[in-house]
């Protein structure tokens, strides 16, 4: 018998079941058990169902597995005794090689581990220690938590999953219901969890923000952040910031008014809540013509960056609404397509910087922003740096917002240059028309995109950025606002990947320069995160599903794994008594690819010398 | 005698004449719906198509067959009744439990507007089997 308990929403069900089974079924002559040598559960959550009911053995372990079950608890002890996770503990970041605290790694984002075991020496040494199925289909794509020898996870439709990181055990399992009627543009993705203290705290798609106990997997709280049928949705993992946790909301394409909150951990109260557009008298709000501004977008559905040296958040927004079509929202339309600079503690405005104003390209500003001390032209500079879903890798002083280069990283670009102010000035023939006949680079995906996050080696200078090649025309129409309705304006219109003709690639810029060091090719769009070691090598995927290591250096591919599935996750490196392992989810919500949906971590282990 | 005679062929003969043209009229075609004569007007199928396109196609549904979630409406496949008066009601009702809301009475132009949208979905329908 393991440890692991049902907690449904149902108990009357079960009652009323215990009470017929008590009344009608024989004995089982063979208990449901899913117990190994070691005492643990299997990583079959059907079958761990079955066990968490063999305290009543005349209940047949096929009919349990289909109960409506959500919430599965542990009540043994787990871990290895090292206490709440504190601020300083995430202030670390990755230097304990045992822990990944955060989404990005940092508060900087580097997604960088001080592991050298794993180099370009050992990386052909891997092998797969264990497996763990999601049971969920949709595209797997998040990026683990690592802490007291417990691997945190989740999967598309919020179901959250605490595992042995060195076993793949299963601790504790939480599937959380769903609406009907979610708000959620671009698939059910959850990006992870953030922990701190004795707690696990996540996002959901109805835009609520649970926390766990940690070591039970029972609920805490649970804050409605906003009604999710207004078009509100959350998937990104939090930032814990002091006792805070920072989390955004998507909505872009339904017409929201975007904000990132900040919510005590002790009291669950708001903090602060940072709009994303300017209220009315506020500066910015004449960027909106009219009351464009109330239902204007600019979300901020992925995770900012924490710099303590300043005490500043910094937070990106996306799109404007509608996406295509900006008649009506005559202006720059801040902050959207932004960076947006607040203080840690009230949530003040300090500064921002526009890469997209006016944008009808879906040109979100979300994705990775790594803050890294760098040398600019000679100076040393406490540096933002980004590759932008507009294709290009800027820098930007994070102290005073100041812009320093935009550079271009994709191949094909050709919707703007960037003037001396760090301005672009958009070629009007790439503005979305009735009937378009130009294609325009980036498509809408980018670039890089915010659902997948990069990395950086502050050793090498190099950002390792996954990147889309995908070239479209958009196409603009009447657009009509409806609370919780799709409001986009218009549509992207595919003219690469019909025709074969989007690629991708994962480039390493130098973020001093901005410049193109090397390029790993593949035939599809890269659309997975990145995982960086002091070894000196890159781990990414491919939405064929193939794993690859490359020598951060040079590029060069080191090492592949075939896991099936397409890969959508960023992979983590940690250790555990010693041993390396390397982490990455497989799946992807493809739905004419003929590989089956349905989301698989594999985890594997430096097996140096044993194979 | 002879006159009321003639008088019965008259009043027969008139009969038979409005009877005629009752049956004449009937054979005639119907009045095209709102839907069909949008069909046959350029600028209203335009503004039907930027409807479609500024309002329905951006992640809902889809102008080609695609790879995403969205639902592609140029097939023959309704899942809430496929005449021009259920996708109207549909539209404007919205479907419950789903990301469906109503459109209400929100169209610019009104009901005309989403019968626009119909008459551009029914031009571009793929033939059904």
């Amino acid at each position: 018998m393991r440890n692991l308990k049902i907690k449904t929403n149902h108990w009357l069900l079960l009652g009323a079941l215990a009470t017929l089974l008590a009344g009608c079924s024989e004995p089982s002559s063979t208990p449901a058990s899913s117990t190994s040598a070691s005492g643990a559960a299997t990583a079959n959550p059907a079958v761990t169902a079955a066990e968490a009911m063999a305290d009543e053995p005349e209940v047949d372990a096929a009919f349990v597995s289909q109960l409506p079950t959500d919430h599965w608890i542990n009540e043994l002890p787990i871990g290895n005794n090292e206490g709440p996770v504190t601020i300083e503990d995430l202030a670390s970041g990755t230097a304990n090689p045992e822990r990944w605290l955060h989404y990005g790694g940092d508060y900087n984002n580097f997604r960088h581990s001080p592991i050298t075991a794993l180099n370009p020496d050992s990386i052909s040494d891997l092998k797969v220690a264990w497996s763990f199925p999601t049971g969920t289909d949709g595209q797997f794509a998040m990026s683990p938590i690592v802490y007291d020898g417990i691997m945190y996870m989740t999967t598309s439709y919020n179901h959250v999953m605490a595992l042995n990181a060195a076993t793949g055990e299963l601790y504790w399992r939480y599937d959380h219901p769903q609406p009907d009627d979610l708000r959620i543009c671009c698939g059910p993705a959850n990006r992870g969890v953030a922990i701190k203290d004795d707690m696990v705290i996540m996002g959901t798609l109805d835009s609520h923000l649970l926390a766990f106990d940690r070591f039970s997997g029972e609920i805490l709280w649970d804050i409605e952040m906003e009604e999710h049928s207004y078009g509100f949705s959350s998937t990104a993992a939090p930032l814990i910031v002091k006792n805070m946790a920072i989390i955004g909301t998507g909505g872009g394409e339904y017409g929201v008014r975007g904000f990132f909150d900040a919510y005590d951990l002790t009291t669950q109260e708001r903090v602060w809540r940072v709009y994303t557009i300017p209220g009315e008298g506020e500066p910015g709000n004449d960027s909106w013509a009219g009351d464009s501004w109330k239902t204007g977008g600019a979300p901020t559905w992925s995770v900012g960056a924490f710099d303590a040296a300043t005490n500043t958040i910094m937070w990106t927004t996306g799109n404007p609404a509608p996406d295509w079509n900006g008649d009506d929202r005559a202006g720059d339309n801040l902050y959207s397509d932004s960076i947006l600079a607040v203080d840690a503690d009230t949530g003040e405005y300090k500064w921002h910087y526009q890469f997209t104003p006016h944008d009808v390209w879906d040109y979100d500003g979300n994705t990775t922003i790594f803050l890294a001390d760098i040398t600019f032209e000679g100076r040393s500079r406490q540096a933002v740096v980004q590759a932008n879903r507009n294709g290009y890798f800027y820098i930007i002083d994070r102290v005073t917002g100041e812009f320093l280069s935009a550079t271009q990283y994709v191949e094909q670009l050709n919707w703007a240059t960037i003037d001396a102010s760090g301005r672009p000035v958009p070629d009007p023939l790439t503005m979305p028309q009735t009937n378009p006949d130009v294609r325009v680079c980036p498509g809408l995906q980018g670039g890089m995109n915010g659902a997948w996050a990069g990395a950086l080696n502050p050793d090498l200078g190099l950002a390792y950025i996954p990147t889309v090649e995908n070239c479209m025309k958009f196409r603009k129409g009447i657009s009509v606002y409806v609370r919780g309705q799709s409001f986009t304006g218009g549509s992207g219109i595919d003219t690469d990947a019909s025709q074969g003709l989007d690629y991708g690639h994962l480039s390493a810029i130098d973020i001093n320069t901005g410049e193109v060091k090397w390029r790993y090719m593949d035939a599809d769009p890269m659309k997975a995160g990145v995982v960086s070691t002091a070894g000196g090598v890159v781990i990414s995927g491919t939405i064929s599903g193939k794993i690859f290591g490359l020598n951060g250096e040079t590029g060069e591919e080191l090492w592949t794994f075939n896991a099936g599935g397409g890969i959508r996750s960023m992979p983590i490196v940690y250790q555990q008594n010693g041993d390396t392992y390397l982490a990455i989810g497989s799946g992807d919500r493809s739905r004419t690819s003929a590989v089956p949906q349905g989301g698989q971590l594999f985890v594997f282990k430096l097996e140096e010398g044993q194979f | 005698m002879k006159l009321v005679v003639k008088q019965i062929i008259v009043w027969t003969f008139s009969l038979v004449a409005l009877l005629g043209l009752v049956a004449c009229s009937e054979s005639e075609p119907p009045e095209p719906t709102v839907v069909e004569a949008f069909m046959n007007d350029a600028e209203a199928l335009a503004r039907g198509e930027a409807l479609f396109v500024g309002t329905c196609s951006g992640y809902c549904h889809t102008l080609e067959r695609s790879d995403t979630d969205a639902l592609f409406l140029f097939d023959c496949q309704w899942k809430h009744g496929g005449s021009d008066e259920d996708i109207f009601n549909t539209v404007t009702d919205g479907v419950p439990s789903t990301r469906m809301v109503g459109f209400g009475d929100n169209f610019p132009q009104g009901a005309d507007d989403l019968w626009k949208i119909i008459a551009f979905l029914r031009m571009n329908q793929e033939p059904c089997a």
